[in-house]
């Protein structure tokens, strides 16, 4: 059996600054995600030397503490990128203000999760699905930051720090910003999985060349494709 | 807050209601006579009249266990006695004060007439808001009823212990009388929380001594605390703080670790959320403080903390999951679960994408046969 | 007809509590002991982790700090079958011994000496002849005529501004009130030096559970370890530290508590026949000398004694349905089955039903429930607790101990056995045993250098901490001897947590309210009587009631 032959568009979708952003974005989850797991949970060591000999569990929290400052330093940075990056990057990609995206979240839903359905057209920077799932991500990250630096406001002079005074106050018992933040741990955990695994599903159902997109930004789209979404944009200039 | 310089001796009292210094003379004699002096305890007494008063202050008890009480009797500096003789002048406490029944009550009300909007007051406990309020009831009034009139004539309310901060172990769940904290009855007049399941004795009188020699109320925190005592976590002043950053813990008391004093963080020790002065002020005279004596802080100063989590364990216990289940052991069981959906999700998706996914490798090998 | 008289607040006590009594030619006819507030701390610990319960219950009171956590750990232990280490055992009986030093001593001082110690009389004594008496009676140091007259001073300049701040309104010149001006110095004295005291006395619960008040319990032992090259593990300078508070204490009761206590008994021994009340004694017994289970080898004996007999000791069954029971028939609750039958405390219920008038009220309505405090009971008996029935029971045992100490006292004082059934024989009672107290903890302290020379370090016995390998379901009891009285913990565990858990308290005991058939409890009983010269003024109440120390918070909780 022949298959069709399809022409490839070369489609320029993650800036270099997304791309920055995404490596930068998962290596510090990454990282607290392991300092953070040590900090509540952390092993026990038989050691028969003294105290002053040993700093591990310091750098392991300085470590989080230095990590936690890129992470949200580079999450400002994205969020200001949603504003004057490119239209794969806008924040309109993430927050479902119409019709078009629902209706293309429960497209995403019936091909690619309860795979029903097959065909269709695919978009070209994140689906719908994809990009308010993020939108979740995001809001998880805001509370990981408040939760975190709440935490962190008392032990530091710092004045981005102390911006995150009024968590503890509002929070009443510090013990429960402990509580959410570790919950939320577990959050980035399970996202990274599913994450990945549906970055390489793309990747090898679709043949778009999704992995390598983050990494070079180009992703490679069918020639019908093309004109399709060209006309969807020129419908929506148009109104 | 007025300064006590502000304040009105007898002496300018009487004269202002219009009373002669002969009559103020005439009163000191009675008063001497009273006490059984002799008549040159007259002059004192007209002397000490003409000072400036002690402060006076109410200290009242509701729902409560009295170690506030106790805790503040333990003050190293200054010591109680000379507080009590020397500093201000304790009205009414049903604790230590001499008078029972109405002849307490008295005591009460004299201050409360007198020093209206000068006296300090002090709560021990929490009020009871369910039923009423019968839950605390004191010479046949509720606590709620005693306290609205108490405050309503009060300089400033200090809010001791946990209890009278955040409602205390009464106040745990389900909070069977409603027990509720004083900040949240009270509206309108200056309130300085004082927690902790007691206070350190010191930190109340260093409160006390703070209003007393500076006329100002302590400068308080966003919950309403005295920085002085509260702006530092215990973990971040503990002693045992190397340990914790060299990673070394007690694993279950009594062991090798224990009598090494290693940290206590993973037998359930809070002091990395716990807001107080136990590391720095220690207890009793700067004894000891709870980590020192190898059982971990479970933040008796915190809002809530019954609720917050076992002693024993640093997570808390998740609500509908059983007292076992920590944020942790459901984590887990959530990855394990994702991870068989997503083996699942890939098998079905080569079962029944297996035409697409064909017809793009098929695709490709045909490129590559073409080149 | 009688005049219903009310003392509310009645003060110089732990807590809330409401006496009101018929007076009738200048006698008490009757009277009604009620506790006015609850909390209901035995319905909060359902459900809980039992290994965190010492923590709730040690919250119940904070002047008996310490007692209600032992009773707690021992009861957890009970139930899961858990042998403490001897060193834990040792540091639990200095615990102990520490807080009966305190608490004794405030009650005797802070709490009780003002209605027998008239603070106003005393600025009329003369500092030379005090001192005088003072130094007959005792060689504390602080004796001189300068001492005294320093304190007149600082006395008369407190009265003189107007301002008597706790002093106030007493009853001074009271006719009930015999001390000579000089003794009354000596009294005021010892109170403004007690104050001082007490707050290093604790410092031993400090050493060894972190804090006083409410130092810290470990099911399985104690958390402080026994670390001699750690800095603020137990080592030699916090043992040392121990040592010295322990003889600075067993100084303080010896040269200064008793022979005050001896100096003023002597004017009041018209209240040796006064405020007797029950007759009927109960002691757990505690201090273990052999390990908590062999109650055989307790410094306080365990045991009964029902209507002042002394030479016969009962005893007593904490597990046994039919023995200990608790009744709510004159108490604001209700029972599932029913408001009239006593229940176990491991069937106990904790159901608050407020059925009393509405506030502000002038008088109970005594014909219905009018207390929140319940009616325990021993075998149907109304039992009195505390210091005097364990003074009462080490005699009756035969214990030599207490032999000596009683016999003695009474030689001195010139009066008979049948004194201690008395008002001014529970004050008593409460010294003497203060005294044996600072005795055996010494004996405590070298016991516990003993083991420790003999390289036992252990502290906790960790082997049951862990609730997977607690059964599935478990009961425990455990008993301890507070300062007011026998103590009791009851707890059902199921699925590890706490299924059930009831307090009956000393003050459970004596102040409760009257039973079904109208048997009074210790107060109610004791002030039976009384005779009250002037009912404004009614310090005779006061008396007997302080005599039991009451506290109200531990009888309702
Ligand atoms: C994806 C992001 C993050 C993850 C997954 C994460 C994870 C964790 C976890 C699991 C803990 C241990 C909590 C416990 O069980 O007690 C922790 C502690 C902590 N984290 Fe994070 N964290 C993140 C971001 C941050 C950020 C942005 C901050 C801001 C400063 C922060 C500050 C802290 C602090 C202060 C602690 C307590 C450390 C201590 O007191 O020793 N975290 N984190
Ligand atoms: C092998 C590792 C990873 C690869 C290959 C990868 C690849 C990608 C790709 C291709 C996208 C674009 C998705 C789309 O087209 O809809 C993307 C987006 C994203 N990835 Fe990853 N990713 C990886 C790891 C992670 C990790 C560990 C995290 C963090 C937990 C993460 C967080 C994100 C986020 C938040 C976005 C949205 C980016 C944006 O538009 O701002 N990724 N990733
Ligand atoms: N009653 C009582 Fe307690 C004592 N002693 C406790 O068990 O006082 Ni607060
Ligand atoms: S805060 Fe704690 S110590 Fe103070 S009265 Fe309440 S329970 Fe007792
Ligand atoms: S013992 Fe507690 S407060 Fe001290 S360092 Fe360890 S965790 Fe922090
Ligand atoms: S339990 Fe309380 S006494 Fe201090 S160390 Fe923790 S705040
Ligand atoms: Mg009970």
């Amino acid at each position: 059996m022949a298959a069709t032959t399809h022409l490839l568009r070369r489609v320029f979708v993650w800036e270099l600054p997304v791309r920055v952003y995404h490596w930068v974005n998962a290596l510090s989850i990454t990282i607290l995600c392991i300092t953070g797991y040590l900090i509540g949970k952390p092993p026990a060591f038989m050691f028969s030397g003294e105290a002053w000999e040993r700093y591990w569990f310091g750098w392991i929290r300085y470590i989080h503490f230095a990590t936690a400052y890129i992470f949200v330093f580079n999450f400002i940075f994205r969020l200001y990128w949603g504003f004057v990056g490119n239209k794969y990057a806008n924040w309109k990609n993430f927050i479902p203000t119409n019709k078009k995206f629902w209706a293309e979240i429960w497209q995403v839903l019936k091909i690619d999760i309860l795979q029903i359905k097959s065909g269709g057209h695919m978009s070209v920077g994140h689906n719908a699905l994809a990009g308010f799932i993020y939108f979740f991500t995001f809001l998880a990250f805001v509370v990981q930051v408040i939760t975190g630096f709440g935490l962190y406001e008392a032990m530091s002079d710092n004045w981005f720090a102390k911006l995150f005074a009024w968590v503890p106050v509002l929070a009443g018992n510090d013990m429960l910003l402990r509580n959410i933040h570790h919950l939320f741990m577990w959050f980035f955990i399970l996202f990274t999985i599913i994450h990945v695994y549906l970055v390489f599903y793309h990747d090898y159902v679709e043949g778009r060349g999704e992995i390598s997109s983050m990494g070079g930004g180009w992703k490679f789209i069918e020639e019908e494709e093309f004109h399709h979404h060209q006309k969807e944009e020129q419908k929506e200039s148009k109104k | 807050m007025s300064s006590r310089n502000e304040r009105k001796s007898y002496y300018e009292e009487l004269r202002h209601s219009g009373y002669s210094r002969r009559d103020f003379m005439k009163f000191c004699a009675t008063v001497a006579a009273y006490l059984g002096l002799e008549a040159s305890g007259v002059s004192q007494i007209a002397k000490a009249l003409q000072d400036k008063p002690r402060i006076p202050v109410i200290w009242l008890h509701f729902q409560e266990c009295t170690c506030c009480s106790e805790s503040f009797i333990r003050s190293s500096h200054p010591i109680v006695a000379d507080i009590l003789l020397d500093k201000l002048s304790l009205d009414y406490t049903e604790t230590l004060m001499a008078a029972s029944g109405h002849q307490a009550e008295k005591c009460m009300r004299d201050t409360m007439e007198k020093y209206k909007g000068e006296y300090v007051l002090c709560i021990e406990g929490s009020v009871p808001t369910e039923a009423d309020g019968v839950y605390c009831m004191i010479g046949g009034r509720t606590s709620m009823d005693i306290l609205k009139e108490a405050a309503s004539g009060a300089k400033a309310v200090i809010a001791w212990g946990s209890c009278a901060s955040n409602g205390c172990v009464q106040s745990a769940k389900p909070n069977p009388t409603g027990a509720t904290p004083i900040h949240k009855i009270i509206k309108g007049v200056p309130l300085i929380k004082v927690p902790g399941c007691p206070p350190i004795g010191e930190v109340m009188a260093g409160v006390l001594v703070h209003i007393i020699t500076f006329g100002t109320l302590p400068e308080l925190d966003g919950i309403g605390r005295p920085k002085a005592f509260y702006s530092k976590r215990v973990h971040d002043t503990c002693y045992r703080r190397p340990f914790y950053d060299a990673g070394l813990f007690v694993e279950t008391f009594d062991d090798e670790n224990a009598k090494k004093g290693y940290c206590l963080y993973k037998v359930g020790c809070k002091g990395p959320t716990t807001y107080n002065a136990c590391g720095v002020t220690k207890w009793n005279g700067g004894t000891s403080y709870p980590i020192q004596s190898g059982h971990g802080c479970f933040g008796c100063s915190e809002e809530n903390y019954w609720d917050a989590g076992a002693l024993y364990a640093r997570a808390q216990p998740f609500p509908g999951f059983g007292i076992e289940s920590d944020a942790d052991k459901i984590g887990t069981a959530a990855a394990i679960a994702t991870g068989v959906g997503i083996a699942a999700h890939a098998v079905m998706t080569n079962l029944r994408k297996s035409k697409l996914i064909d017809d793009v490798i098929e695709e490709g090998k045909e490129a590559e046969k073409e080149l | 007809m009688s005049q219903r008289i009310v003392v509310d607040p009645v003060t110089r006590i732990e807590g809330h509590l409401r006496v009101e009594a018929d007076i009738q030619n200048g006698k008490i006819v009757d009277a009604f002991s009620s506790g006015t507030m609850v909390r209901g701390i035995e319905k909060i610990l359902k459900g809980r982790d039992p290994r965190d319960a010492w923590a709730f219950v040690g919250r119940v009171c904070g002047v008996c700090t310490s007692i209600h956590s032992l009773a707690s750990v021992r009861t957890v232990e009970d139930a899961l079958n858990i042998t403490i280490p001897p060193n834990a055992e040792l540091v639990r009986n200095l615990m102990f011994a520490t807080l009966y030093m305190h608490d004794h001593v405030v009650h005797f001082y802070h709490l009780h000496a003002l209605d027998w110690v008239d603070i106003v009389s005393a600025l009329k004594a003369d500092p030379k002849k005090t001192s005088e008496i003072a130094q007959s009676i005792s060689n504390y140091p602080k004796s001189s005529p300068g001492y005294f007259s320093d304190l007149i001073k600082r006395l008369t300049k407190y009265v003189e501004s107007g301002q008597l701040g706790i002093f106030a309104n007493g009853y001074w010149g009271h006719s009930a009130y015999k001390l000579p001006p000089e003794v009354n110095l000596i009294g005021v004295a010892h109170y403004l030096e007690a104050l001082e005291w007490q707050k290093e006395i604790v410092k031993i619960q400090a050493i060894f559970g972190g804090k006083n008040p409410h130092p810290n319990f470990l099911v399985g032992g104690m958390a402080c370890s026994i670390g001699l090259d750690d800095v603020s593990s137990i080592n030699a300078e916090r043992l040392a530290h121990v040592e010295q508070l322990l003889k600075d204490a067993k100084e303080f009761i010896t040269q200064v508590y008793i022979p005050d206590l001896l100096a003023i008994a002597p004017y009041y021994l018209d209240w040796g026949a006064i405020g007797g009340g029950l007759g009927n004694y109960l002691a757990y017994g505690d201090l273990p000398t052999n390990g908590y289970r062999d109650t055989s080898s307790y410094k306080f004996p365990p045991g009964a004694i029902l209507n002042k007999d002394l030479s016969r000791v009962y005893e007593v069954n904490m597990r046994e349905d039919g023995e200990i029971q608790e009744f709510i028939n004159n108490s604001w609750y209700d029972y599932a089955g029913g408001n009239d039958k006593g229940l176990h405390p491991w069937k106990g219920e904790t159901e608050i039903k407020y059925t009393g008038p509405q506030p502000p009220f002038e008088h109970l309505d005594t014909n219905k429930a009018y207390s929140f405090i319940k009616t325990p009971r021993w075998k149907g008996n109304a039992m009195e607790v505390g210091p005097l029935a364990r003074v009462l029971v080490g005699y009756a045992s035969g214990k030599e101990e207490y032999k000596e100490i009683v016999d003695s006292t009474l030689s001195k004082l010139g009066v008979p056995a049948t004194a201690l059934f008395s008002t001014l024989g529970r004050t008593a009672a409460r010294g003497l045993e203060s005294a044996l107290m600072a005795d055996w903890a010494l004996d405590f302290y070298d016991e516990l250098i003993n083991n420790i020379r003999n390289g036992d370090t252990r502290m906790a016995n960790m082997d049951m901490f862990n609730p997977e390998k607690w059964p599935a379901k478990a009961m425990g009891v455990g008993h301890t001897e507070a300062p007011r009285g026998a103590l009791g913990h009851w707890i059902v565990i199921e699925d590890k947590k706490i299924a059930n858990y009831q307090l009956v308290v000393p003050t459970t005991w004596n102040a409760s309210p009257r039973d079904a058939a109208g048997k009074q409890s210790a107060y109610e009983a004791a002030l039976m009587d009384t005779p009250v010269a002037d009912s404004n003024q009614p310090v005779e109440i006061l008396r007997t009631i302080h005599s039991f120390d009451p506290c109200l918070a531990c009888a309702v909780h």
